[in-house]
């Protein structure tokens, strides 16, 4: 049997690849043609190709449970999802101006606080964000920039509409996981690349040093650079050690650093020690400096932010920068677009409740079955109520969460996320996805061409976190020439 | 290069030495016990003594029989000298530095915990002790020519090789220390006794064949224990193992204090003369050696392993 367009039905969500029944996207033309043609013993042959490629290549993530770490093989579907060049301009341009306005806000925060005495934003809010750090104020990184690194998730809905869902701003991983599916998408649809011009995405870890260079805090040809993990335990540490690698940056773990009486950081290496200037860190705030935060933290490096705040070091991302990816704040981001941009805000938000608004906390409480519930500051998924497919017993439990705390809650509309065909058994069936792009901030602002396509493999689930049953496709920005 | 990888390689490279040694020393002192009338020569205690596991041995048993001796060398993981603990930490060390090692170096280690671990639990072991010990002494020497093969010769394989050497002169001389437990026999047994045991200790150490070829003598206790002292082309050889070590730290920088804390110790071994030494001196003269290698390793753990240890900037 061989794949016919005309049976792919994805319910009346938005498909990426179908337009309706049996007509592919333009962007997408040359592929779903080539699909057209291959068996469905050709498909799984492919697919089973690209799974032993990612055996080989050990492209692993870590899970977590009872106790033990397990190494599991990355989850890899093999169609990919298409964006048209046009459309992705327009995208590229939205999240440069998020950012931007995402990195005047936090500065503003941790220095003059104008947009608190403009009372766009109000101080009470400030205050109450678990992220929000008073050992960071009065400190002015270079260029002003805060979040070196972004990874927002971006979801489209059944109109067609892409919507900001979060930004990630404290240490977003996956983008080695994008390189990584290019590089296997590469392996099992060569023709494809050559039949179309698609945008290389294996230049990131080359942008990614350029980036950090440009903050170093002495001018030198070749600064040091290294990647700061939690160790071998952590779930991103595939990724950490990857990154490293790519950069030729040295892989440093909290032990291997030290900040001596000169509030500089230097690293133990056999040569003695080692002057730092850029540590890009993988670790969170709270455990980044036992002096300034959490004391038993041994994944960090006591003096940190001593050296930080002297100028000594970059830190990317900065301490504190969280305190713009609380979920809370997130519903203020077209606000600060407007007031330090001047501009309206080109990629929308998903329409927000804030629970702490009486009127707005009303309407989240009678209209649960509805909502999505989301706490401010959960990362992976966690913690949320998904209304439409939740019980009586978890919405009575999220309605006295919401009531106890609800500074710490948002809602909004459940959202009908678009699908892209997926391998299932043998054949294509819709499946709902998400796309991360990945945003650098340092002298220039680079973005990544697409991101991290997740996609949840279980039908009708819309969580698509690797660590709950997610998987991820190469994302192609296609160049159609002018006609997308 | 980080002064933890370099020190990680290093340990890596001593469990390893450590493994294969302990279990030469096995096979040696089980065929000695079988082998030597009852009541004369070494006895299973000396053994424990002689891998400097007193304290924990005895915190976990009463009577040190063979079996027990040979529980707490092979499985006791409260010892760190034991088989398990070694190969454990071995394995560990080359894990948390796996970006470094050659993957085939890596999966050898894993397959090696994995067969000790299995043997280990085997009802055979006791009957099979021969044949485990020596499969151990294969294995860790897969590893050492897999990395010695398929690793660059940089400054992590210095280290690797520092390790490897510290650690075998170190455990050649707790292996002939073993024969100054002769010493325990009456005269009139002495010389045919201490003849079998050198003999042994020097098949422990694969060096029989090239004691024979190199000193054509009869074994006896000074001129074996002054070969396996003095020899600089056996690579079991204390001195030979001691000019590794200094070649190696001649690669890397800063070397100065620790090439001359090598140096001391060569004076030391070459200076020494088995006959005058032996038999009254000589396990006086072992301890002392082995604190000069412990000298060694302070050095190179201050030197490497904890540069700006005290907070202070170095070079």
């Amino acid at each position: 049997m061989r794949i016919d367009w005309n049976q792919y039905d994805s319910g009346g969500f938005y498909d990426e690849l179908i337009s309706s029944p049996g007509q592919p996207r333009v962007a997408a033309r040359v592929l779903a043609n080539y699909l057209k043609s291959l068996s469905d013993q050709k498909l799984a042959r492919r697919q089973r190709a690209a799974e032993l490629a990612i055996e080989e290549m050990g492209i692993t993530f870590t899970v977590y449970s009872e106790g033990e770490n397990i190494d599991r093989a990355w989850p890899f579907d093999i169609i990919p999802r298409v964006i048209p060049l046009r459309e992705w301009r327009q995208i590229e341009a939205g999240l440069k101006q998020r950012i931007t306005a995402l990195n005047l806000f936090i500065d503003d925060v941790y220095n003059k606080q104008r947009i608190i005495r403009d009372k766009v934003f109000p101080e009470a809010m400030l205050k109450s964000s678990k992220d929000y750090l008073p050992q960071c104020t009065g400190v002015s990184p270079r260029h002003g920039v805060w979040a070196h690194i972004c990874g927002s998730d971006l979801v489209r809905d059944k109109d067609g509409t892409v919507y900001v869902l979060e930004d990630n701003l404290r240490v977003p991983s996956g983008v080695s996981y994008m390189i990584q599916n290019r590089s296997v998408a590469k392996r099992v649809f060569p023709e494809l690349f050559r039949r179309q011009t698609i945008l290389p995405v294996d230049d990131y870890p080359a942008a990614l040093f350029d980036m950090l260079a440009s903050l170093s805090p002495r001018k030198l040809d070749y600064p040091e650079i290294v990647v700061l993990t939690p160790g071998i335990y952590n779930s991103a540490y595939f990724e950490h050690a990857y990154l490293a690698q790519q950069m030729g940056a040295e892989l440093v773990e909290g032990g291997d650093l030290v900040v001596c009486d000169d509030d500089c950081v230097y690293m133990r290496t056999i040569d003695g020690l080692q002057r730092v200037d850029v540590i890009y860190r993988r670790v969170n705030d709270e455990f980044l400096d036992p002096e300034a935060f959490r004391e038993d933290s041994v994944l960090g490096c006591r003096g940190l932010l001593r050296a930080w705040r002297a100028g000594n070091v970059a830190l990317a991302n900065a301490p504190g920068c969280g305190v713009a990816d609380d979920k809370v704040v997130y519903t203020y981001v077209p606000d600060f677009i407007r007031y330090y941009l001047d501009e309206a805000p080109i990629l929308p938000n998903v329409p927000s409740y804030r629970c702490e608004d009486d009127k707005q906390r009303e309407y989240v409480l009678a209209n649960l079955k509805d909502l999505v519930v989301k706490p401010a500051n959960e990362s992976g998924g966690y913690g949320m109520l998904v209304g439409p497919q939740s019980t009586v017993k978890e919405r009575e439990k999220f309605a006295t969460l919401v009531q106890k705390r609800p500074r710490n809650y948002i809602a909004q509309p459940a959202l009908a996320l678009s699908t892209a065909p997926t391998v299932v058994a043998r054949h294509l069936e819709p499946r709902h996805l998400d796309l991360r792009p990945f945003i650098l901030s340092g002298k220039d602002i680079y973005v990544t061409a697409g991101g991290l396509t997740r996609v949840a493999l279980r039908k009708g689930s819309l969580v698509v976190n690797s660590s709950q049953g997610g998987g991820s496709k190469d994302t192609w920005v296609v160049d159609s020439g002018g006609r997308s | 290069m980080l002064s933890r990888v370099a020190e990680r390689l290093y340990w890596a490279a001593r469990y390893i030495e450590r493994t294969e040694n302990t279990a030469r020393l096995l096979n040696v002192f089980n065929m000695l016990m079988l082998d030597l009338p009852k009541g004369v020569g070494p006895s299973w205690g000396q053994l424990i003594d002689i891998c400097g596991g007193n304290a924990e041995f005895k915190a976990g048993y009463r009577s040190a029989n063979a079996r027990n001796t040979m529980t707490f060398m092979l499985s006791d993981r409260n010892n760190p000298g034991s088989i398990i603990t070694s190969v454990g930490l071995a394995r560990e060390n080359l894990r948390t530095t796996r970006d470094i090692v050659p993957s085939d170096a890596f999966e050898s280690v894993n397959e090696l915990l994995m067969f000790v671990r299995r043997r280990l639990k085997s009802r055979t072991l006791h009957t099979r002790m021969y044949d485990f010990l020596s499969e151990v002494v294969h294995r860790c020497q897969g590893v050492t020519g897999m990395l010695a093969g398929t690793m660059s010769h940089d400054a992590a394989y210095q280290f690797v090789r520092v390790g490897r050497n510290l650690e075998r002169a170190d455990m050649t001389t707790r292996i002939i220390d073993v024969g100054s437990a002769a010493l325990i026999a009456s005269d009139a047994e002495l010389e045919r006794l201490e003849h079998r045991l050198w003999t042994w200790l020097l098949g422990a150490l694969s060096a029989h064949q090239a004691y024979r070829q190199s000193v054509r003598r009869q074994v006896t206790a000074p001129v074996a224990a002054g070969y396996l002292l003095h020899d600089t082309l056996f690579p079991r050889a204390i001195l030979h193992s001691l000019g590794e070590i200094r070649s190696c730290l001649k690669q890397l920088p800063r070397s100065t204090a620790a090439v001359r804390a090598v140096a001391r110790v060569e004076r030391l071994v070459r200076d020494s003369d088995m006959h005058e030494i032996f038999p009254q001196s000589f396990h006086a003269f072992i301890d002392d050696l082995q604190v000069a290698l412990g000298d060694i390793h302070s050095c190179i753990q201050r030197t490497w392993f904890e540069p700006g240890g005290r907070g202070q900037a170095v070079g």
